[in-house]
């Protein structure tokens, strides 16, 4: 049993492709009398042989070394491939919090998307998505791991766009494919030139391959920060955050999974190449100062954010960029612990979000209130989930954070300082968030809204509980810090921010609802926030008017000058017959005397020339 | 064996178009280019079966004297550079055939025509002697002239022409270095096999490797002389641009790999660098100005000419895995232009217009063509290089290869797939995405036969991007014994260096 759970292993992110493909008779349209469900619950069925394979097997190596299994895919002339597996507690462990909350979220939007037409296209990308997420969990290969990354890019494309008649949908699902695409590109750019340089793409051999490798600065400072650039690109980091924002305009069940784990798996990658960047300062230094500009400046965009789900996606943004820190100090497993209770936390807050956006059929956060009692289960989720995600009551972030704490404590205390700023200024966030939603007094669209389906409700209730049993779990790993060893000023600090966040979104906007939305004079800074600091016309400004003014000119020179000279070409050769025409005399010896003097001159030139 | 790939196709046009009108009605037509496509492809299967690919040289070689005096022999045979190309040219004549309208005007003429390109295209692919080579060189240019010309849209007696003029100079440029080769040489040959190990003075040997490369530069296209494809593109009918973007561009890359590189070793080493260059102009070149247009075959002819220059970039270094990716690389174009143009051409046929600022919302349900859009979005997604499918894996092998020798040249052109991704983007996004508008509601129905040659494409485009050991199986041996000879004619150059 062990042995052959091991072996299969590559069948976890087999099945969610799998199911994707037992969908496409229902997605193309080929079978039409069923209606699409019957696509669904192939990849329900799909997710959950998946996430018992995976449970099974981490049954089966907790007291095992790290396992790595080797499977050539493409091997020609001196170019050798590998689909290679890393079978460890760690990467099992992704592997379940990916399947498990795919499970949730396909369960999710069987009620969220129960009346769409296109159930069965969204099935089948969502056993996409799993399957190129799990594989990138278990991927112990940096090739392998970037064509997952790629595919995960694909189907993020697809997946924002999945309603794909509205303008703004078009829209932001390019946005989000051509702004992961650079980085993508650049990653690649590193993936050939780690393959060249260093002749293998095993992450365990380029692990040990890192250790000894002697480069120029030079290359070991670009090859670092090409690399980097493909989870900043997946994370959604300055200056590449613009798309997860946009890509709110997606399908409530895809958010869930592209705010929790997708986002994660760039940095799961990050993690994976770590021995690689510590070859160069430089891309370490990049790595941490994009961290600290996104943690900050994405906690405070969250703040003046209209839409529910944008207002909670820049705090995603943020957390990651906590991430990127404690990678850059080299603080492995406190990036993973991050990346865990953030990705169940704010999974939660987005299923809530959900059950919300359904009944109101709205995310615009001034149309919302008082929906703390006609929604109990959605309240609740929300408070939880939120809970989880700042550092103020013992759940998940609390411990994930503290420990972040007491990495950057000694080394770099101002990074401390930093964590206190973005809690604070989460915490008030969501405080704001959750007075204009559940506060207050009903809107008119908000007066008359039900608690969720059990569809919906079940698995939202089933992750509170995941969510609650959290800092339990932790215990059972032996992951928290026995009583000894918590640094209480850390403690302390963290929930004075995580307070006085709370406090002060709870004096600005649990109190009378006109007075929070007029009031006060930040106007200019409020707006300024509200548009991520200009970036999109940053953007416009720069990349994209030298991509578009590039090409035209390009344009321009192929059909003016290249064309037109071959154009010009062909009408004086024309021209030419046309006015010599009128030479012709008719009379042969005219004719013998040019064409003597042509060749006389012909063999001037050839005899000039040699 | 061989010559059936040549006098097959012959065959079935002389019936065509010998037979009288009253036998051979155009339904009647149809079905016989279809047989004998069909029957090619199967023939070209079981070739493929009896290849060796452990064996280096040519196979199933055949040899007739023909003019002697002039050194004109009927000399074929196929290796591991042809072998790809000739399935892709049986498999896309097949499918050119099966995509094509139903009702069009004179077809006797135009299912002769295909037939003779498809032999005219073999005859090249297998010819072993230069003069040969440059026979069905020539052969395959007159029907794909008159079928721009008789099928095309409005300008197509311009393109007509300027395709006929640019190749015809790109033949008589070919026909100038062989003659030079031969001549110069001093072997009166045209073999190929007698000409190859030659030595002339460098100097000589630059002047014909570079007119070969502009012979041949036509073909691909090189940047500047491209003019021409985005023209006969537009103006072509879909079955000719399928061939022409699937399989006559490869002639080109063929001829500069198979003459340029197999003959000329030494030389090349010297053109290499100015050639990679010439790559990476190419694909940025053809990329930016593919994100300018505005017609859709525009922008899918423009994306070839990026797409070729990693052909060329890979030729260009020359390593054994850089053939490997450049043979990789032609066969992955081949399929993944020859599927974009099959779509675009039914979106053409459907809706009348090929302009993205037009079209919107194809991608509708239940009165747009969605399976056309999801399988555009493949195809768009391959060009742009996505893992899983078979763009991906040969320009992987191409980088690769190309990153130790050429590094900044390869980066360079690594940029060609982010723009690539810009273009198609926008394709799809105006295209397809975003609400149909009210002129477009009532498209005619599509028929299956439009849509069964790009499912065929793209089921073999992500079969080969998962399964890549079956687009190189067939070339190991050849690229390792053409890389040897250069490695030869490096060691010859720099008799130091080597140790």
């Amino acid at each position: 049993m062990n042995q052959f759970l091991i072996q299969t292993a590559w069948w976890v992110p087999a099945y969610g492709l799998l199911g994707a493909l037992l969908t496409l008779p229902w997605s193309i349209g080929l079978i039409r009398r069923t209606g699409p469900r019957p696509a669904a619950y192939f990849n329900l069925l799909m997710t959950v042989l998946a996430l018992v394979h995976c449970v099974a097997l981490l049954n089966d190596i907790w007291d095992l070394p790290v396992l790595h299994i080797d499977m050539p895919w493409f091997r020609i002339l001196d170019l050798n491939l590998y689909l290679s597996l890393q079978i460890s507690r760690v990467s099992v462990g992704a592997a379940i919090l990916i399947t498990g909350l795919s499970l949730l979220a396909q369960v999710f939007a069987l009620g969220y998307l129960e009346k769409d037409w296109g159930l069965a296209r969204f099935y089948a990308l969502m056993g996409f998505f799993e399957g190129a997420m799990s594989g990138l969990a278990l991927s112990d290969s940096l090739f392998f791991s970037y064509a997952l990354l790629e595919m995960l890019t694909l189907s993020t494309y697809l997946l924002v766009g999945f309603w794909y008649a509205q303008p703004l949908v078009v829209k932001a699902a390019r946005d989000a494919f051509l702004t992961k695409r650079v980085g993508d590109l650049l990653l690649l750019m590193g993936v050939v030139a780690v393959s060249t340089i260093a002749g293998t793409l095993d992450f365990a051999e380029l692990t040990a391959w890192a250790k000894t490798a002697d480069l120029a600065p030079l290359t070991a400072n670009l090859l670092g920060l090409a690399l980097i650039f493909g989870p900043i690109g997946k994370c959604a980091q300055f200056p590449l955050n613009l798309w997860l924002d946009e890509a709110m305009e997606g399908p409530n069940p895809a958010s869930i999974m592209r705010n929790s784990v997708v986002v994660a798996c760039g940095a799961y990658v990050l993690i994976q190449m770590q021995p690689l960047l510590a070859l160069s300062p430089l891309a370490l230094t990049t790595l941490m100062a994009l961290g600290a500009v996104t943690a900050v400046g994405a906690s405070l965009v969250a703040i003046a954010q209209i839409d529910i789900k944008r207002a909670l996606s820049h705090t995603t943004s943020a957390y990651l960029g906590l991430v990127f820190l404690a990678v850059g100090m080299q603080q492995n497993e406190v990036a993973l612990l991050f990346l865990f209770t953030h990705a169940v936390g704010k999974a939660l807050q987005f299923m809530s979000v959900g059950s919300i956006i359904l009944t109101t059929s709205t995310q615009d956060l001034r149309e919302m209130g008082g929906l703390a009692g006609r929604m109990p289960a959605t309240t609740s989720a929300f408070v939880v989930g939120s809970l989880a995600c700042v550092a103020l009551v013992p759940l998940g972030s609390f411990w994930s954070m503290q420990e972040w704490a007491n990495r950057f404590w000694l080394g770099a205390p101002i990074f401390v300082g930093m964590l206190l700023v973005v809690n604070g200024l989460t915490a008030f966030n969501l405080t704001r968030v959750f007075g204009l939603v559940f506060w207050g007094d009903p809107q008119p669209k908000t007066r008359r809204a039900p608690e969720a389906p059990w569809l919906i409700a079940t698995p939202m209730v089933a992750l509170m509980v995941i969510v609650l049993l959290v800092p339990v779990m932790l215990w059972r790993w032996g992951l928290l810090p026995t009583w000894s060893q918590i640094n209480w000023t850390t403690v302390a600090l963290l929930v004075t921010s995580g307070a006085v966040g709370v406090t002060a979104g709870g004096l600005l906007y649990l109190g009378d609802r006109r007075a929070q939305l007029q009031g006060n004079g930040w106007k200019g800074i409020q707006t300024l926030l509200a548009q991520d600091f200009c970036m999109e016309q940053i953007y416009r400004l720069s990349i994209i008017l030298g991509v578009q003014q590039g090409s035209r000119l390009t344009a321009w020179i192929d059909r003016y000058i290249v064309d037109g000279a071959v154009n010009l070409l062909g009408f004086a050769s024309i021209l030419g017959g046309e006015t010599l025409k009128y030479t012709i005399s008719g009379q042969a010896k005219h004719y013998l005397l040019t064409v003597f003097f042509g060749v006389v001159l012909g063999v001037v030139c050839l005899t000039w020339v040699f | 064996m061989l010559s059936l790939l040549i006098w097959g196709p012959l065959f079935g046009t002389a019936l065509i178009a010998l037979l009288p009108a009253a036998v051979m009605t155009p339904a009647r037509a149809r079905q016989i280019a279809l047989v004998v496509a069909a029957g090619v492809l199967l023939w070209t299967g079981y070739l493929v079966m009896q290849f060796d690919p452990n064996l280096p040289g040519l196979q199933f070689r055949e040899s007739l004297s023909w003019v002697d005096s002039l050194g004109l022999t009927y000399q074929l045979g196929v290796d591991g550079l042809s072998l790809p190309l000739i399935v892709i040219n049986s498999l896309l004549v097949l499918m050119a055939l099966v995509a094509t309208d139903l009702n069009l005007t004179r077809p006797r003429l135009y299912y002769s025509l295909v037939l003779i390109l498809e032999a005219g295209v073999a005859g090249a692919f297998v010819a072993q002697n230069l003069l040969l080579f440059f026979l069905f060189y020539e052969v395959e240019l007159i029907p794909l002239y008159l079928m721009i010309a008789i099928w095309g849209g409005a300008k197509r007696g311009y393109a007509a022409t300027k395709f006929l003029i640019y190749t015809a100079i790109s033949g008589v440029l070919m026909l100038a270095a062989f003659f030079g080769l031969s001549f110069l040489s001093g072997s009166h040959s045209f073999d190929y096999d007698g000409l190859q190990a030659q030595a002339l003075p460098m100097a000589t040997q630059l002047v014909l490797l570079i007119t070969l490369v502009v012979a041949f530069g036509i073909k691909i296209p090189l940047v500047p002389f491209h003019t021409w494809l985005p023209d006969a593109h537009v103006e072509a009918p879909t079955p000719a641009s399928v061939l022409l973007a699937g399989v006559l561009l490869k002639l080109g890359t063929y001829g500069l790999l198979k003459f340029g590189f197999g003959l000329f070793p030494e030389a090349w080493q010297l053109i290499a660098p100015g050639l990679a260059v010439v790559a990476v102009i190419n694909v940025l070149y053809g990329s930016f100005v593919a994100i300018a247009q505005t017609d859709m075959k525009k922008i899918v002819a423009y994306s070839s000419v990026g797409h070729m220059g990693y052909v060329i970039l890979a030729s260009a270094a020359a390593t054994p895995l850089a053939l490997m990716g450049a043979i990789a690389q032609m066969i992955s174009h081949g399929l993944i232009s020859a599927l974009l143009f099959l779509l675009v051409g039914v979106v053409y046929s459907k809706t009348g217009t090929r302009d993205v600022t037009v079209l919107r919302g194809l991608l509708a349900p239940e009165c747009g063509m969605p399976l056309i859009g999801s399988l555009m979005i493949v195809g768009v997604m391959a060009s742009a290089g996505i893992p899983g499918m078979v763009g991906f894996i040969a320009e992987f092998i191409v980088y690769r290869a190309s990153f130790p020798v050429f590094p900044i040249q390869t980066i360079l052109s690594m940029l060609g797939t982010g723009l690539t991704a810009v273009y198609f983007l926008n394709l799809v996004n105006r295209v397809f995405f975003g609400r149909m508008t009210e002129s477009l509601a009532q498209l005619p129905r599509i028929a299956w036969r439009d849509r069964i040659p790009s499912i065929v494409m793209v089921v073999l485009v992500i079969f080969l991007g998962l399964q890549p050991d079956w687009l190189v199986h067939w070339s190991k041996s050849t690229t390792l014994a053409l890389s040897e000879v250069n490695r030869t004619a490096t060691a010859l150059m720099l008799p130091d260096s080597e140790p």
